[in-house]
């Protein structure tokens, strides 16, 4: 058995200052140590987070979501946590799940437990939205090989020596394929949970749009092609 | 006439410039030159564009010239491209050093370790 897990939740956050205390204060109650990664927001984001007791580290300016979260990574790693999980600043991820995915790594001794709103549910999830979900979906389990079933999720749980495995190059949205690309390359096990995605009003307005979604796919054939 | 002599005084330019350019980028410099140079004697000789077009299998001298612009647009653009992704990778580096080197622990300490399981 584990004893005494160091859990760090890393929450990438962009402007989100409406619902940042909210999201820590609940992790925080779950016992978790949690850090926000500020991405350069121009609200009050860093100032929230850090008052409802997250450690907060602030970009200078904005970098993207999958800079944030190789930052908080980086970051996690440094103050020695044992397994690090990622989670959306929204609101949309329940707190609930982090345990279940926490467990899965030990139970099923992986490094990586990735969160599958199709294998659970997505209440709200708007039927665009779904269409495109899967097509990224297909098209990632067609490059990568990975058997997953919803590659757009940014709550996961990784072991310290996974999070070594990972160095996310893609600033932008494409990070969560290339996320997937180098779990592929680096032959660590990876286990898929059911998570809860609950859509509200505040997320799906910050959601990815349809134009997001096209320049995903451009960056990822541009990455497969020059690099 | 007129279009002849507007030519030739911009390509002189890129002369000039690819010239005073050595210095720094050679690869560059010499690649101009040569462009400068064949655009100016194409621009005169105007017969001997054509022919070499017909040699490689296109009609006119112009569509020659044009193939080989757009070739040399998309290696600009790409080389730009990628030489702009490794600026941000090292711009991304350097801001995410800044950025942990300030980083603030949370308020209120000795919450940190979870009892998740036992």
């Amino acid at each position: 058995m584990v004893s005494r897990v160091q859990t760090y939740v890393v929450i990438p956050a962009f402007n989100e200052g409406p619902v940042i205390s909210r999201v820590v204060s609940e992790v925080k109650r779950a016992g978790y140590a949690v850090v926000v990664v500020d991405d350069g927001s121009s609200d009050a984001t860093a100032e929230e987070a850090r008052a409802a007791g997250a450690g907060v580290i602030t970009h200078p300016f904005n970098l993207g979501q999958g800079a944030a979260l190789q930052t908080g990574i980086d970051y996690a790693v440094a103050e020695r946590a044992e397994v690090i999980v990622t989670f959306d600043a929204d609101g949309q991820h329940r707190v609930s799940d982090i345990a279940r995915l926490a467990e899965a790594l030990v139970e099923e001794q992986a490094d990586f437990a990735l969160g599958s709103r199709f294998l659970g549910q997505a209440p709200n999830l708007p039927p665009l939205r779904r269409l495109l979900l899967h097509a990224a979906t297909a098209f990632t389990r067609l490059t990568t090989g990975l058997q997953v079933t919803d590659t757009h999720n940014g709550l996961r749980a990784m072991t310290r020596r996974a999070a070594a495995a990972i160095r996310l190059r893609q600033n932008r949205m494409a990070h969560a394929s290339e996320l997937l690309s180098q779990i592929a390359a680096s032959g660590l096990r990876y286990v898929e949970r059911p998570v809860t995605i609950e859509y509200t009003a505040y997320s799906l307005a910050k959601g990815q749009s349809l134009g997001d979604a096209v320049l995903i796919l451009l960056d990822l054939f541009a990455r497969r092609l020059y690099r | 006439m007129i279009a002849q002599l507007i030519l030739s005084i911009l390509l002189a330019g890129i002369l000039i410039y690819a010239w005073s350019e050595y210095a720094r980028s050679p690869a560059v410099a010499v690649l101009a030159l040569f462009v400068a140079t064949a655009g100016l004697y194409f621009v005169w000789v105007p017969e001997h564009s054509t022919a070499l077009a017909e040699l490689v299998g296109i009609g006119r001298g112009v569509d020659l010239i044009l193939y080989i612009w757009v070739c040399l647009s998309l290696i600009v653009v790409l080389n730009l491209h990628l030489k702009l992704r490794t600026q941000m990778e090292l711009i991304t580096a350097l801001a995410r050093k800044i950025a942990l080197a300030d980083a603030r622990a949370p308020i209120e300490e000795g919450n940190i370790r979870n009892p998740v399981r036992e």
